[in-house]
């Protein structure tokens, strides 16, 4: 016998700009057995109830990357989230459009953001003319090099982590979690001869308005883990680019900061990241800052146990691992 | 319907932005045409992605191009063309190559040469690969490489017609899905590359974008439709959903057993057991289930697949997919359980008939990839052939398209052929009262698995054909109740589920008139392949009263056909 079904309430997001002043959303309530995915849900609508429905979907297994969309608030693929865990958890299922791009009806959203930041980190192999290819034999690359492709190919370009990113809803201009990632899978490539200038390129307002959330990580339905790529991409910044730049000089200042006494100092930070002609720049918020807070300005001092935070260092100095 | 102020005007246009048509485009681009590609989705969601095992090139010390052919020519049941086969296996070495050069990401040897598995049918482990998203792999590899090129693309605009006057292809009409209008594009030549058409069959491994909108425009067109008859079934799909799981897995030694616990295909091909030919085992785990000794459940017999011995580094390593699709759409952990399969329709041999070069029997008109018949599979396609199929023959359409369109005149384009699209649409949009299309597709897609499936005879064929051609009788009263513009999939439906039903016609018929077996196609009232009466490739043109079917030798260069054994 089939699964025995349950009664599942899609509450659907609607809006044809055409037609409708605001959107609103339709209830759709179906008979399904709890492992149904929400897309076949959404087709089941679409085939029995509701024939307009807008949506886009194609392949139905987690490969083409049409069907992503928001799942009771979640950027999720729908071909690939049952139905049952989240009416457990929500009691109805809120399908919505991805976010941080603009609707062109019901759940089919205009991805032109994304792709647009896509195409701007040069999604292809950059080649030095004077470097080329070998003839006839395809590259050799060594397990170490394969190594660093764990992850990234594995990306569909669904656009969930660009849908659940905070920066990319604050900053337009930040490249979101698949650029950045596609942009480390062309800065690990043996073949691409264009490192360096990718890094320099990025910089630097791309790398670093990252806030670190994991949202995206949480969202990718192919586990690319975006915001470990991103935290890949800023080591590999620091270390290239010796930490010229604010974004790197803020996180190695950061790093050095703390190592002196286990505390962050903030009023010394700015001087790290900015120079003195940031320090110059941000005195009168300094000096607001220190009338409420007098104690910023302090004798320094080592913490309690700043032996452990000297460890911690002394590790990471002796892993190699100098990124911040 | 939204009318364009001006007509698009390209010398060459591709339709279709897998990897057939992308390796056309970028062909034709190389030539120096105007090119422009027109997608019903983004390049990077096409079905080319979907593709998990590999891609065949004899690359190995053991192996050859001799090989190579040799495997293929037997695996089409000797009904691919000879010239063809030489021609494909002798580029898949250099296609390979580019590929990688190309940025294609795939998985190495220890020695940092490409890694190779086995496949079934081939003589050697001659099948390179990405883990099991080979498709994916090299559809980034392509549009990467093809994105540094100046052409122009039509993103989600969904061919509906092609422009036929003086005898020659001179453009398209298709549906911008975004803005819910038909648009036709003028072109000196026109390349179809828009893959299969599995979505006559419920049962599928295909995605639900392959309605065959390219194959069905050239039939309609005056194309001559090849070999249509031979469907492949793929032998390991996931039960309630059809969704694939790779050869590779077979070939990384993964094995087949039945309800009785039995290594079943010991009895089918006692010498490479579960690596036969993709027809061998799906006939194999059918007729295991349908004399009892395979697993019964809710959605069927089914028997199992199993990778445990394997062991979880193997298998997470090399069938990451596979691990996520059996623990998501089945709820299986391959690494500690059985994944319970039965065979869906994977792929199509037929298609529109071509030559080496793509060129058809339509002037201006050429085709590439799973769209395409060459005829390279025959009878039935060995797995790792297909991707190197979109990719050498997409090659070959992008150059010959360009040629053509280097002496072609200026396309004539009246407004003739879009009041031919927009008619019809407007009367579908009109009725208060008609044919729902999803209901007239399913309907399609059970009369095509109950009646022309994996083993077919006589009686069945004619019931399928009577019940396909009175699902076409009621398509004339298709009705499209969603009346808004943008992104209206009530009507992409219709017009898909038009082209289905031309395309089912047309299989079930071809099978009913090839009286023998051959490669997929198994007739239990024929069961003998017939070299004298059937060595010949089966030519469908389109007809107001249905598809006329005429037939054309296969071309021999060096092998004489053998009994198929494995």
């Amino acid at each position: 016998m089939p699964d025995a079904t349950v009664s599942a309430t899609f509450d659907v997001y609607r809006f044809d700009p055409a037609k409708d002043a605001k959107p609103r959303y339709d209830r759709y309530t179906l008979e399904l057995a709890p492992h149904t995915p929400i897309l076949s849900g959404l087709l089941r609508i679409r085939a029995e109830l509701d024939p307009s429905l807008a949506l886009r979907y194609s392949c139905r297994s987690a490969i083409c990357g049409s069907c992503a969309m928001q799942v009771n608030s979640k950027s999720r693929l729908a071909c690939e989230t049952p139905i049952g865990p989240e009416l457990a958890r929500h009691g109805r299922i809120v399908v919505e459009p991805m976010r941080n791009q603009p609707v062109l009806r019901d759940l089919v959203v205009d991805q032109e953001p994304f792709w647009r930041h896509y195409e701007q980190i040069e999604p292809h192999l950059i080649l030095d003319p004077r470097r080329p290819m070998p003839e006839g034999t395809p590259n050799p690359m060594s397990p170490e090099e394969v190594e660093r492709f764990r992850e990234t190919p594995r990306c569909i370009a669904c656009g969930a982590c660009f849908s659940a990113c905070p920066a990319v809803e604050a900053d337009p201009a930040f490249p979101g979690p698949m650029a950045l990632a596609k942009l480390y899978r062309f800065v690990v490539d043996p073949r691409d001869q264009a490192h360096q200038d990718r890094l320099v390129r990025i910089q630097p307002g791309g790398l670093w308005t990252c806030l670190r959330c994991h949202l995206c990580t949480e969202a990718c339905p192919k586990d690319v883990r975006p915001s470990e790529r991103i935290r890949d991409l800023k080591e590999l910044a620091v270390r290239a680019l010796g930490g010229t730049e604010p974004g790197s000089r803020h996180a190695v200042g950061f790093k050095n900061n703390i190592r002196d006494r286990g505390l962050l100092e903030e009023s010394k930070l700015v001087r790290q990241t900015s120079g003195l002609a940031g320090v110059a720049s941000q005195i009168g918020q300094g000096l607001r800052l220190y009338r409420k807070k007098p104690e910023i300005l302090r004798a320094p001092h080592r913490i309690e146990g700043y032996d452990e935070v000297e460890k911690i260092y002394e590790t990471l100095d002796s892993d190699g691992e100098g990124g911040p | 319907m939204l009318r364009a102020a001006e007509m698009q005007r390209h010398e060459v246009v591709v339709v279709g932005a897998g990897l057939a048509g992308q390796r056309a485009a970028l062909a034709a681009i190389e030539a120096g045409r105007d090119v422009a590609v027109v997608s019903k989705l983004h390049p990077l969601r096409s079905h080319s992605g979907a593709a998990q095992g590999g891609i065949n090139a004899a690359l190995g010390k053991e192996d050859s191009v001799e090989t190579h052919i040799y495997d293929t020519v037997k695996g089409s049941d000797y009904l691919g063309d000879q010239d063809a086969i030489e021609f494909f296996c002798r580029e898949a070495g250099p296609t390979v190559v580019e590929m990688e050069h190309f940025g294609t990401i795939f998985s190495r040897a220890p020695d940092g040469s490409l890694a190779r598995r086995a496949f079934g049918g081939a003589g050697f482990p001659r099948t390179i690969y990405a883990a099991d998203r080979t498709g994916l792999a090299l559809l980034q590899g392509i549009w990467e490489r093809l994105g540094t090129e100046e052409f122009t693309l039509y993103e989600e605009w969904e061919l509906v017609r092609l422009i036929v006057s003086e005898g020659r292809v001179q453009g398209i009409v298709a549906l911008d899905r975004k803005r819910g209008s038909f648009e036709e594009v003028a072109a000196k030549s026109v390349v179809i590359a828009t893959g299969p058409f599995g979505r006559v069959y419920g049962r599928t491994t295909n995605a639900h974008s392959c309605t065959g909108d390219g194959v069905a425009a050239a039939y309609y067109a005056g194309a001559l439709l090849k070999d249509m008859e031979f469907v492949q079934f793929h032998p390991t799909a996931l039960l309630e959903t059809g969704i694939l799981i790779t050869e590779g897995a077979r070939g990384e030694g993964g094995i087949l057993k039945n309800a009785l616990g039995e290594r079943f295909m010991s009895k089918y091909a006692p010498r490479v057991l579960e690596l036969a030919s993709r027809d061998v085992v799906s006939r194999a785990i059918v007729t295991e289930v349908a004399e009892g000794r395979g697993f019964s459940g809710p959605y069927g017999g089914y028997v199992h697949l199993e990778l445990m011995h394997l062991g979880r580094e193997k298998i997470e390593s090399r069938l990451q997919e596979i691990v996520d699709y059996s623990r998501i759409f089945a709820g299986i952990d391959p690494i500690t359980q059985p994944i319970p399969v039965y065979p869906a329709q994977h792929y199509m041999m037929g298609g529109i008939g071509t030559d080496l070069r793509g060129a058809t029997n339509l002037p201006g008109l050429f085709a590439a990839g799973e769209a395409a018949c060459v005829s390279i599979h025959g009878a039935n396609r060995l797995g790792g052939n297909s991707l190197l199929e979109t990719l050498v023959f997409g090659k070959q359409a992008g150059i010959a398209a360009a040629e053509y369109a280097g002496s072609a005149p200026r396309p004539q384009v009246g407004a003739s052929d879009l009041d031919a699209v927009e008619a019809p649409a407007r009367a579908w949009s009109s009725r208060t009262d008609g044919e729902d299309p999803s209901t007239l597709r399913t309907e399609l897609q059970q009369t095509m698995e109950r009646y022309v499936g994996i083993y077919r005879n006589e009686a069945d064929l004619l019931e399928g054909l009577k019940r396909v051609r009175a699902i076409k009788a009621r398509f004339g009263r298709v009705r499209v109740a969603d009346q808004s513009k943008v992104f209206n999939l009530n009507l992409t439906d219709a017009i898909e589920v038009g082209h289905l039903i031309e395309l089912a016609e047309v299989i079930v018929l071809g099978a009913y008139a090839r009286t023998e077996s051959r490669g997929a196609h198994a007739r239990t009232d024929y069961p003998k392949r017939d070299d004298e009466a059937w060595m010949r490739h089966t030519m469908a043109r389109r007809t107001p009263e249905g598809p006329n079917l005429s037939y054309t030798p296969v071309t021999f260069t060096r092998w004489e056909p053998k009994e198929r054994v494995y």
